[in-house]
């Protein structure tokens, strides 16, 4: 099984949340990266060109929004898809998750066979 | 346990700390809005990584926190220290819950009525309970759905399915069907199914699901449950999951209304293999819904994206490429190429006509924990861990570590007589002496690595200090007193059996200090010509191999002839002593058993544990306790323990019925001689072994110990080596070797140089380990 | 005693625990034409059923117990529109 897998990044301050995530999309298929925070993940994102991001709201240091709009900025340019996942299910974050530049908005939990779901679909072109 | 939940448990600890220690700080420096932030992102940071697991009680909790905090972030609310009682009670009753999830993987059974309350509370600044805003979890609002009828209603009687049947369609009802299959053991795990059952509110119906084949009644086994069970009842979902929550695996619950159940009766539903097929294609059909409604999300988000804003560069590239996904997902493909903005608008637009949005399926359920996923695809995870640096590691893998340093000191201890045997037996001085070059590296090496080891086990004082802040906020409310704590040296490492040890006396210490040692009232220090606020100084140094910790107030002190008066009233001195004793030696007293410096015994110091348990307790640990206090000054406990426990690895032998043990450093090799081989050399006995005399001591003599070897039986001897000097010990017998924390010598064995300390055996047993300098000078006087 | 075994008539009363299942079995497993008395049984273990349903006795006397006499009972009557019996399985 040598075939490329697509690239993703999983950025959450909450180690059990990362492992979540890491384990569900591992599992489906994916190349996993973690970030702690924002910051880290735009570092991460200036050394690998990742096939999408799956991004925390609510985070010390850089928070979600101010990620994704780094990430989509000039220094960094990724057009790879953005899923945000909120614990908020509230219509004003979701449009400021898409003014910076996100592609889905997710509410916690998120349902595990959905995320995987979504991240296969939203990278249908990068998988083997 | 499941990895998932073991790293939650982990994180958990973390963040309450820290939602602990900022709400204290916050209270004392209520303004500071970093401060707020920290403990709210705690708190957020917790909440969301309890959602991934199904345990709303905990959520719930956790959401009303957030909520308070959120509105105290916000400047809504200023926080008070009702609110954060109520808080830190929360967080409290958490912390109770993750315990009892340590140990049984779920809440405990209190846990919705014990958090009831606290919401209320916590709701109670903010205008009360939302409407269900805790609940809003989209995968929860399902319940009123209907399901659809499974092949296990068979097991209910037709007749009363199509009376029930008429009787829901008339009455627009619902039933709940439950199917119950218990596992073959539940017997002895306790488990009565019957029982469970009996205890279904609203039971309407109770069917039985008999096994396929029973056995022949001469194979049959009474304690293997083969039996299920499907019952209809009345009763709500959450009733029938709260009353089978600790079988949750085992219950099956559908939701069925009159047409559901005349559906099934009309042998819509046969349950035959083209069943099974058909239940594939369902699935299959399922699983495009849902693919199609997280596309149809997806072009509605892309919408979104092109209507709050005006998207271009990178922004506008992944709306198109998210489009083109979701187009693909639908079998709708478009053609690839950089779209503009309008065509790119124009083409969400179309697709969103032509795809109108799925129906809301029948909802899943909350997502369960991936425990399957969970276990598997972490070792080939090539992706690099952008986040954490620090490894937590299980107390019992440095304890492992611990014993294999142990077992490499003995392993190499094995190559100096390997060095002497080069020389003796094979008369190779030079192989010899390599062999000792090589034993010197080796050597350098498990002494480093055994301090290294040792230093994972350090941990800083502030771990044992860390609960002081509370506790002291926490008594001094509940005293009326004012109490400031201030703590030093906190950075001060020790081993981690230390710290878990110093855990019990220090907060005995600190709570009599607030106690007794304190004045009862600010007004009464004031009236003393101090601060209204009293100080709790807590300080840790380090002091060679020792660390010495001190417990400093400054309250009224101790009164020298209060003390020895009361002393004697309690027959602990005698009259010479209350008149002769000094002021030093008078505080002194209040370690004595039996005494106590209040004259009732208050709630907050317990009852039965006095200053002598303390000094009992830290004794234990090869410490000592001193206490010093000037009248209206105040006073100070100084602890002193070792810095380390470090493991002695004991080889243990017995003579004369006794244990003892002599630590393995010493310990060359284990022979057994006939009685006719051990010589002698004028007063000595010796044996000679591999041509050198080695003297021989009976170490039942040595100990002034009555034992008469057995004359036919071999000789036992333990050959040990002191300052380069072999010594034969003639002993009954050999036991194992184990590993134990040593104790210094107490009580009446105080003075007996012959032994260096005690160690508790696993087995319950206090072994005597043997001071080989001590008992040789014995054997020499002795002879 | 929950339990009293006589030559034919097995008395059951009060709560039948999983401590009466084995006696309960091994006297079914060898008595001829059993009978069981459920007058004054309160609650019966699941394992104490399942002994009842495959050695099918004659049960003498209902429970007054009203989940035992209205739930359990049909059960082991069998006759009443009950489960399915074994041999009338499906094939």
């Amino acid at each position: 099984m040598t075939e490329k897998r697509p690239k993703v990044l999983v950025v959450d301050d909450a180690a059990t949340v990362r492992l979540y995530h890491t384990t569900l999309l591992t599992g489906a298929g994916f190349e996993v990266s973690e970030a702690a925070n924002g910051l880290e993940a735009v570092e991460a994102a200036l050394n690998t060109a990742f096939d999408l991001f799956v991004i925390d709201v609510n985070m010390p240091k850089m928070n979600g929004y101010t990620c994704v709009e780094t990430l989509r900025s000039a220094t960094v340019g990724t057009p790879a898809p953005i899923v945000m996942i909120s614990t908020e299910d509230s219509r004003g974050d979701a449009d400021r998750a898409y003014a910076a530049g996100a592609n889905l908005y997710l509410v916690k939990p998120v349902d595990k066979d959905r995320l995987a779901r979504v991240a296969r679909m939203l990278t249908a072109g990068v998988a083997a | 346990m499941n990895p998932l939940l073991a790293q939650f448990l982990a994180e958990a600890a973390d963040l309450l700390t820290q939602v602990d220690e900022g709400l204290l700080q916050l209270e004392r420096d209520p303004g500071d809005p970093e401060l707020v932030n920290e403990v709210f992102r705690a708190a957020h940071t917790f909440k969301g990584s309890s959602g991934l697991f199904d345990f709303p009680e905990l959520t719930r909790l956790t959401h009303a926190a957030e909520d308070l905090l959120d509105a105290v972030r916000g400047g809504r609310l200023a926080l008070d220290s009702g609110m954060t009682d109520d808080l830190l009670a929360a967080f409290d009753l958490i912390r109770g819950w993750l315990a009892h999830v340590t140990a049984h993987e779920q809440l405990p059974a209190s846990a919705g009525a014990d958090a009831a309350g606290l919401i209320t509370k916590l709701r109670a600044p903010l205008g009360g309970e939302p409407a269900a805003a805790a609940d809003a979890t989209p995968a929860r609002s399902g319940a009123s759905t209907i399901d659809a009828a499974p092949d296990w209603l068979d097991q209910f009687d037709a007749e009363w399915l199509e009376e029930t049947a008429s009787w829901l369609v008339t009455t627009s009802a619902t039933m709940r069907f439950v199917r119950y299959t218990p596992d073959e053991g539940c017997f002895f795990r306790a488990e009565d199914p019957l029982h469970l059952i009996s205890q279904v509110p609203a039971l309407a119906k109770l069917g039985l699901v008999q096994p396929a084949a029973w056995p022949p009644p001469a194979d049959f086994d009474e304690y293997q449950c083969l039996i299920g069970f499907v019952l209809a009842t009345r009763a709500a979902v959450g009733e029938l999951n709260y009353l089978f929550r600790y079988v949750p695996d085992q219950i099956e619950t559908v939701e069925l209304d009159g047409t559901a159940i005349r559906r099934h009766l009309a042998g819509e539903a046969p349950a035959t293999p083209v069943e099974e097929q058909m239940a594939h294609v369902a699935e299959a059909v399922a699983g495009n819904l849902e693919l199609a409604r997280d596309a149809y999300d997806i072009l509605a988000a892309a919408q979104r994206s092109l209507n709050v804003d005006t998207p271009s560069g990178p922004r506008l590239a992944a709306v198109a490429h998210s489009v083109s996904a979701a187009a693909a997902a639908l079998g709708m493909p478009v053609e690839a190429g950089e779209p503009d903005l309008e065509s790119l608008t124009a083409r969400v637009s179309t697709l969103l006509d032509s795809a109108p949005p799925p129906p809301e399926e029948p909802v899943a359920p909350p997502p369960p924990p991936p425990m399957a996923a969970a276990d598997r695809g972490r070792a080939d995870d090539p992706g690099g861990q952008v986040g954490t640096r620090i490894l937590k590691v299980d107390q019992e893998k440095v304890d492992h570590l611990m014993e294999l340093v142990g077992e490499l000191n003995v392993a190499k201890n094995g190559l100096t007589f390997l060095a002497d045997a080069a020389e003796e037996e094979f008369g190779s001085r030079v192989l010899g002496r390599r062999i000792k070059d090589q034993y010197s590296g080796l050597h350098r090496i498990a002494e480093e690595l055994q301090a290294a080891v040792m230093d994972v086990r350090m941990l800083p004082l502030s771990v044992a200090f860390s609960r002081f802040p509370r506790l002291i906020r926490d008594l001094s409310r509940r005293l009326g007193k004012s109490v400031e704590l201030v703590t030093e040296g906190e950075d001060t490492m020790a081993d981690k059996d230390v710290i878990e040890a110093l855990g019990d006396p220090l907060v005995h210490l600190v709570r009599n200090s607030l106690d007794h040692g304190i004045e009862a009232s600010p007004a009464d220090r004031v009236a003393a010509g101090k601060p209204a606020a009293a100080t709790v100084t807590l300080t840790a140094v380090a002091d060679g191999d020792a660390v010495i910790v001190e417990i400093a107030d400054d309250g009224r002190g101790i009164d020298p002839d209060k003390v020895k008066r009361k002393a004697y009233e309690k027959g602990l001195i005698s009259e010479e002593e209350l008149e002769a004793m000094g002021d030093t030696d008078a505080v002194d007293l209040v370690f004595r058993p039996g005494f106590s410096t209040a004259d009732q015994v208050s709630d907050l110091s317990g009852r039965g544990v006095g200053m002598d348990a303390v000094r009992a307790s830290v004794e234990k640990l090869g410490g000592t306790v001193t206490m010093r206090s000037q009248l209206g000054r105040g006073t100070s406990t100084r602890l002193r323990l070792p810095l380390s426990m470090a493991v002695t690895q004991v080889m243990v032998i017995s003579v004369a019925g006794q244990r003892f043990g002599i630590p393995v450093d010493l310990v060359v090799e284990t022979v057994r001689v006939h009685a006719a081989e051990i010589g002698r050399v004028l007063h000595q006995e010796v044996v000679v072994l591999r041509d050198e005399v080695v003297p021989v001591v009976d170490l039942a003599r040595a100990l002034d110990m009555p034992w008469t070897p057995d004359p036919a039986a071999d000789r036992a001897i333990l050959i040990v080596s002191l300052h380069g000097q072999r010594v034969g010990l003639l002993v009954e017998q050999f036991h194992r070797e184990v590993d134990v924390i040593l104790k210094p010598m107490e009580g009446l064995l105080a003075y007996a140089d012959e032994f260096s300390g005690t160690a508790l055996l696993g087995d319950g047993l206090v072994l005597l380990v043997l001071n080989m300098k001590e008992v040789l000078n014995l054997a020499a006087r002795a002879q | 005693m929950p339990l009293e075994l006589n030559e034919t008539t097995a008395t059951l009363s009060g709560v039948v625990t999983v401590d009466e299942v084995e006696p309960l079995a091994a006297w079914l497993r060898i008595t001829d034409k059993p009978k069981v008395n459920l007058r004054r049984c309160n609650h019966l273990h699941t394992g104490a059923l399942q002994a009842l349903l495959l050695f099918q006795p004659r049960i003498t006397s209902s429970p007054t117990d009203a989940f035992l006499a209205t739930q359990v009972l049909p059960l082991l009557r069998g006759s009443s529109g009950g489960p399915v019996l074994p041999e009338s399985e499906p094939p």
